[in-house]
């Protein structure tokens, strides 16, 4: 599978709504508290010989740079664990979740279904989630349409066209196509289509939101941030009519078994990374430029897993209502 | 307008938490660049080059060695697939190119217009049924069974970035096939399914869908690019769908600058002194020169194509200073130059031959007459409606306005610098080898008939002499013509305007030197070249030649604001056309900057004044002069409640 269109690192939610549609925004999942940054953990001597820590990074579309970037966040993240980092890049995360099935990495950054799979299927466990421009470790699907077009509401859009990203696809399908569903105008119980003339997969967000900016469909359900794929001049010929409820961030997961001291100091060393320092700015903007990390609980995936297993991506979705250690894939 | 930057460009000051905060989140979500830079277009390289081609072959004279170029582009590409066809292609678009061109080395008399157009159009047909040929090709590869998904949708969106070459024209000209298309396109990208993740969501792939969708997509191309096509006769060289039923013939392509164009302007902006200003005089009371100020900015005193794609004054100088970046295939030589005489921008105008300018710096220009690189203008005005009515093909433009344009660029001054005392000798501060330097530039030199590098750049005038003279560095139009003379130009501000000569041939100080001393016979050594290159700089430096952020929307808005200072002084002489030119100039401004906003929050701020400037425009056409003055008050009252916010 190809991965989603990722966040554009630094954007305020906000703004979509406030730009498109005046929809203000919930709080979603626990935002970031400064006062709770811990302290960068002890520096230790690197014990080259033991076996390094494996951590898978995902890329989007410049593999190059991402194998660049990475590299220095293990050169970072090394005096912190004592041991030595090793990162590699895979540009799906299938390959992801199979290294770490097969103990090829310790660590991985993913979205929120491929965590919530992995979750079920190996056991893997949430670690720490990206925290946007808005301080907040949440985004949101939007459905998009022509500004121009008198669309001004998803019924609106009763046998119409309709373009998602991929089929599968949480930012550019599942939760775009939840909108619907909450709105009971698609059936939940399967990829149904019933409402819409057509409905297609373009292929990521640019080209969904570019399909309705040059009229090839009436609307595109993708990322929030997808209109910033288009130029400038462009952008504000496209406009949202409706959001999805929120999802949590991008995250980093662990896979099963990988010893708590080495996760806690892994956690601690991203957790203490201040943007505001120019030091640890340089850091997370190697880190898909996110504004720095929260740690992740079970709970903020609830919501999104329910809509996951509405569309038979996640088999038990109940157990994302619980933490870790009160329950099991 | 300020439409640029300088990707490489760093802020050099220290900014407020919050404020880094804010702008990093802009600069992350568009790319790392202001939202008013103009990103290049994100094309297939085929698609970039077929069209960069297209645009120079219907140039006059043609830059055959941009063709050249793009032609090879374009075989490279498809010698992967086709070896044998490429090289075809490539031979015989080279015959033609070379036969127009006449022998290497020999004169190359411009070509009789007929000979021209004929060849421009023969390897148009080339290339166009090139392109075809190989998103075809590419089209063919990703509906043969490639044993999975991935193969096939590298190749698939490898065509569509191909036929893409044609998408500009398809849009304009024949909408209902450029959708139709676009479905076909999404019908193959949907028909593909999906593998899935860990084994759920696999969607099979649809191949009699695929087939299907791909088989109507290469047959609109091919029925219109193929082997078939011709240009039409007596219209453009473009990709024109002329067999599409659907064809528009009466449609109008949009003015469009090249793939590889660049009217961005360097940030941080260079940081202008104007002398009113500096002198505490309130903006507000110097009503011709915020007009001339607008005007400067103005894309509306230029006429089509320059206004289409948004070209103003400031566009090539850029706060009064040269802009190093602008460049547009077919058009500029080198970044930092334009052909002003072209038939692009002002066919009426055009000399017909190449001859990109290094574009000039115009600070201190009230002290620099004549203008123009070769001083064929004595008045900056009559200079400056050249530049607007024949190099940009715009209207012919009110008394006013020029008298606006004159004063303000009146105000344009020299950075002050430092090192030089009034005479403008260097002062005791500037580097001894600045000062082993001065010695030479003031040495009279037998290779120069005994003048010195001062008798031309007379440090007491600004360097300058205000004369013209031939030094050789201007190609001329037959043995022994008197057309090489060139304005002497000022060396104040001269370190931050690279490159050198009046046609941008000398990429540095140093080399310009090297140029004089083994032209003229100078003699002089190494060190001397040092020491000369060394004063040269100095005198060419100054006091913080650059603004300190670059962020900057917060000085734009306030520009704005000083437009509108001139709103009484024109509605009391019912100066209908300037007013709305500078609310257009004003509104065009807003949203070609709004992407620039820090905080994305306060963009409602930003349209509502874009769009109180449009009102304005349509009060004014209304001839309701009260609506007018109510809106010019309403989106004064706005900017002063929220100019804190707008940043």
């Amino acid at each position: 599978m190809t991965p989603p269109a990722r966040p554009p690192t630094l954007l305020t939610l906000l703004t979509v709504g406030l730009l498109t549609t005046g929809l203000t925004t919930p709080c979603g999942a626990g935002g970031a508290d400064e006062s709770r940054r811990p302290p960068k953990p002890p520096r230790l001597t690197v014990d080259e010989a033991s076996p390094p820590l494996r951590i898978s990074f995902i890329s989007y579309a410049n593999p190059q740079q991402v194998a660049s970037d990475s590299a220095a966040i293990c050169r970072y993240l090394e005096p912190y664990l004592g041991i030595p980092v090793k990162g590699f890049v895979s540009t799906d995360y299938g390959s992801s979740i199979e290294a770490m099935r097969y103990e090829q990495a310790d660590l991985a950054f993913v979205d929120p279904l491929a965590f919530m799979m992995a979750y079920e299927q190996i056991g893997a466990r949430p670690l720490l989630l990206e925290i946007y421009a808005t301080g907040k470790p949440v985004y949101y699907s939007c459905i998009w349409v022509r500004r121009d077009s008198g669309i001004t509401a998803i019924e609106d859009l009763a046998g119409k066209t309709i373009a998602f990203a991929d089929q599968v696809d949480m930012s550019g399908h599942l939760l775009p196509r939840d909108i619907f569903v909450r709105a009971e105008l698609l059936g939940d119980d399967q990829l149904a289509n019933e409402f819409f003339k057509q409905v297609y997969f373009a292929g990521g967000d640019e080209q969904a939101v570019r399909a309705v900016l040059n009229g090839f469909v009436d609307a595109a359900g993708v990322s929030e941030f997808s209109y910033l794929l288009l130029r400038p001049e462009e952008r504000d010929q496209v406009t949202v009519i409706a959001r999805s409820v929120a999802s949590p961030s991008h995250l980093v997961m662990a896979r099963p078994g990988l010893p708590d001291d080495v996760t806690a100091r892994f956690k601690q060393a991203l957790l203490a990374l201040d943007p505001n320092e120019p030091q640890d700015k340089a850091i997370l903007d190697k880190l898909y430029g996110v504004q720095g990390f929260v740690e992740a609980k079970f709970s903020d995936f609830a919501e999104v897993a329910a809509i996951a297993a509405r569309f038979g991506f996640v088999k038990k979705p109940d157990v994302f209502a619980a933490e870790p250690g009160q329950t099991g894939p | 307008m300020t439409m640029t930057m300088n990707s490489q460009a760093r802020s050099r000051v220290t900014r407020t938490r919050s404020t880094l905060l804010a702008t990093a989140v802009v600069m992350g979500l568009a790319g790392s660049v202001p939202g008013h830079v103009i990103p290049p277009e994100n094309l297939h390289p085929v698609a970039e080059a077929y069209r960069r081609a297209t645009f120079v072959l219907n140039l006059n004279p043609v830059v055959w060695e941009q063709v050249e170029t793009d032609v090879t582009a374009i075989a490279d590409h498809w010698r992967n697939i086709d070896p044998d066809a490429a090289e075809t292609f490539e031979a015989a678009a080279g015959r033609i190119i070379a036969a127009i061109q006449g022998e290497p080395g020999g004169p190359t008399p411009a070509p009789e217009p007929p000979d021209r157009r004929e060849a421009a159009a023969a390897v148009f047909t080339l290339l166009t049924r090139a392109v075809n040929a190989i998103g075809q090709a590419k089209l063919d590869v990703a509906r043969q069974d490639l044993g999975s998904r991935e193969p096939v949708r590298l190749a698939m969106r490898e065509a569509q970035g191909v036929f893409a070459s044609f998408d500009d024209v398809l849009l304009a000209t024949d909408p209902i096939a450029f959708r139709a298309q676009g479905q076909r396109w999404l019908e193959l990208s949907s028909a593909l399914g999906t593998a899935g993740l860990l084994g759920r969501g696999e969607v099979p792939f649809q191949r009699q869908r695929f087939d299907r969708a791909a088989t109507a997509i290469s047959a609109y191309v091919d029925a219109n690019f193929g082997t078939a096509f011709e240009p039409l006769p007596a219209r453009a060289l473009a990709p024109w769908p002329a067999r599409s039923p659907t064809f528009d013939a009466s449609a109008v392509l949009p003015a469009k600058l090249p793939p590889g164009s660049n009217i961005n302007k360097q940030l941080p902006r260079p940081r202008q002194v104007l002398n009113m200003a500096t002198r505490g005089v309130d903006e507000r009371e110097t009503v011709l020169i915020a007009l001339g100020d607008m005007a400067f900015d103005s894309t509306f005193i230029f006429g089509d194509p320059a206004r289409t794609v948004g070209l103003s004054c400031n566009t090539c100088h850029n706060k009064s200073m040269t802009n190093p970046i602008l460049f547009v295939p077919g058009v500029s030589r080198r970044p930092g130059g334009i052909d002003v005489s072209n038939s692009f921008f002002a066919p009426h105008a055009n000399n017909g031959h190449f001859d990109p300018l290094d574009i000039p710096d115009l600070r201190g220009i009230r002290f620099t007459a004549p203008y123009g690189r070769n001083g064929r203008f004595v008045s900056l005005r009559e200079f400056v409606r050249n530049v607007i009515v024949n190099e940009f093909n715009g209207p012919e433009p009110d008394p006013m306005l020029l008298d606006g344009l004159v004063a303000y660029m009146f105000e344009f001054d020299f950075l002050p610098n430092q090192y030089l005392d009034r005479n403008g000798t260097l002062r005791d501060e500037a580097s001894v080898a600045a000062r082993r330097g001065e010695t030479i530039f003031n040495r009279p030199f037998p290779g120069m008939n005994g003048a010195s590098c001062a008798d031309c750049h007379v440090p007491g005038a600004n360097f300058v002499d205000h004369r013209r003279h031939d030094l050789g560095t201007v190609g001329h139009a037959e043995p022994y013509a008197r057309d090489g003379a060139l304005d002497t130009p000022t060396l104040l501000g001269i370190t931050y305007t690279s490159p050198y000569f009046h046609d941008g041939s000398q990429p540095t100080l140093r080399a310009v030197n090297e140029w004089f001393n083994t032209s003229f016979e100078l003699g002089l050594s190494p060190s001397e070249l040092d020491d000369l290159t060394a004063y040269v700089e100095t005198v060419g430096s100054g006091i913080d030649a650059y603004e300190d952020t670059t962020f900057t929307l917060q000085a734009e808005m306030e520009e704005f604001s000083f437009f509108l200072s001139a709103y009484e002084f024109m509605a009391q002489r019912s100066k209908t056309d300037l007013l709305a030119m500078t609310f257009r100039t004003i509104a065009f401004e807003i949203r070609a900057h709004r992407w620039d906003l820090q905080n994305w929050t306060h963009m409602p701020v930003l349209d509502r004044l874009a769009r109180l400037m449009d009102d304005a425009v349509a009060a004014l056409e209304a001839g309701d002069v009260q609506r007018v003055r109510a809106l010019v008050g309403e989106y004064r009252q706005t900017y002063e409640e929220h100019r804190k916010l707008l940043i």
